[in-house]
């Protein structure tokens, strides 16, 4: 997740790593860690505090002012079976979700031009 | 292949969707053209279904069934039986070894197919259909290394776009000395740098360079041949 500071905005932060902050941590399904500051007054995450408590590393590009904040680290790849829902554009820039395709058995391919 | 499958399969409540890790979609909608699919086919310029379903090359599909849980993870996904290649005398050498690893790259075309047609024909009492415990554990280890990699090759990408190549490289070697393993890292990479400019199609051999510290053939020797090429 790529951020120009280090504050985050919670819906993006969601929207990306599928983790939620709630009163009680930050939380995926039914796992909650606990993350005392993470919430910052303005309602802004703090990435800082995220990175340490989910292990996600914090890369920074001095640079050009960016981070990149990258996945939970941990055992696997896959912290949980529940499918992540990231919104991908076909050949003509038009947005596909593949929460469309629930009710529909999906077998998605990964494949490249290299 | 994608395309027929998912025509013959469709009107059994199952769809195909197909996903381009292409830094660049000017590479990858010639071959979606070509192919006409009638399933979703989309090109993933961030590679980021990477880490979120945990894709290390190409082929790799995950399977997903009607309530969104991910019933497979991924995994090497073939429909056609890899053909040996034969190379005429006074091929280059290099290119010679190339193939001979192409050609120890693991076959499940055989396997993969009959689990589909398993799945459908049972659904979910197919003894191939994973409890979400099963995902998780078979999906691959996630060490530190390998989350920083992701950062950095995302890092990478997004400087790759907005600035240029000098400012993605640094970040790329990086990611590609973190997770070695992580082929699509350096193949989306080394192409970027081996394909001549002038050229119609991506730099399939992706050979010594003077940018990156790896290559296809010396990197894929080092991880044990083709017969490990996808883990």
């Amino acid at each position: 997740m790529l951020l120009t500071s280090l504050s985050m905005d919670p819906l993006d932060f969601t929207a990306r790593t599928g983790w939620t902050a709630k009163p009680q941590g930050l939380c995926q399904g039914d796992v909650c860690v606990p993350a005392r500051g993470a919430i910052k007054v303005d309602g802004t995450l703090d990435a800082a505090v995220v990175s340490e408590r989910l292990r996600m590393p914090l890369v920074h590009d001095e640079a050009h002012g960016l981070w990149a904040l990258g996945p939970a680290s941990g055992s696997k790849a896959l912290t949980t079976a529940v499918a992540r829902d990231p919104v991908l554009r076909d050949r003509n820039g038009d947005s596909f979700s593949l929460s469309s395709l629930r009710g529909r058995r999906t077998i998605m391919v990964a494949w490249a031009s290299w | 292949m994608w395309q027929a499958l998912h025509a013959g399969i469709e009107p059994l409540g199952f769809t195909v969707v197909t996903v381009a890790l292409d830094i660049d979609p000017a590479n990858a909608t010639p071959w979606i053209d070509a192919a006409a699919p009638t399933h979703p086919s989309l090109i993933d310029t961030g590679h980021i279904t990477n880490d979120l379903f945990g894709f290390v090359n190409v082929p790799m599909s995950v399977w997903i069934d009607e309530d969104g849980m991910i019933v497979r993870p991924a995994e090497l996904a073939l429909l056609e039986a890899r053909v040996p290649r034969v190379l005429p005398p006074g091929t280059p050498e290099r290119i010679v070894n190339m193939m001979t690893e192409v050609n120890k790259l693991p076959d499940v075309s055989v396997s993969y197919r009959a689990m589909i047609d398993d799945w459908v024909a049972k659904g979910s009492a197919s003894e191939f259909v994973l409890s979400p415990d099963e995902v998780v554990e078979r999906s691959r280890p996630y060490p530190m290394e390998h989350a920083r990699a992701a950062a950095c090759f995302e890092l990478g990408q997004h400087l790759w776009r907005s600035v240029g190549d000098e400012a993605a490289v640094p970040w790329w070697r990086q990611a590609h000395r973190l997770n070695p393993d992580n082929w699509t890292y350096k193949r989306q990479a080394w192409t970027l740098v081996t394909t001549p400019e002038d050229a119609d199609a991506p730099d399939l051999l992706q050979g010594p360079n003077d940018v990156y510290e790896g290559n296809w053939l010396d990197d894929v020797l080092a991880a044990g041949g083709g017969e490990k090429y996808y883990g």
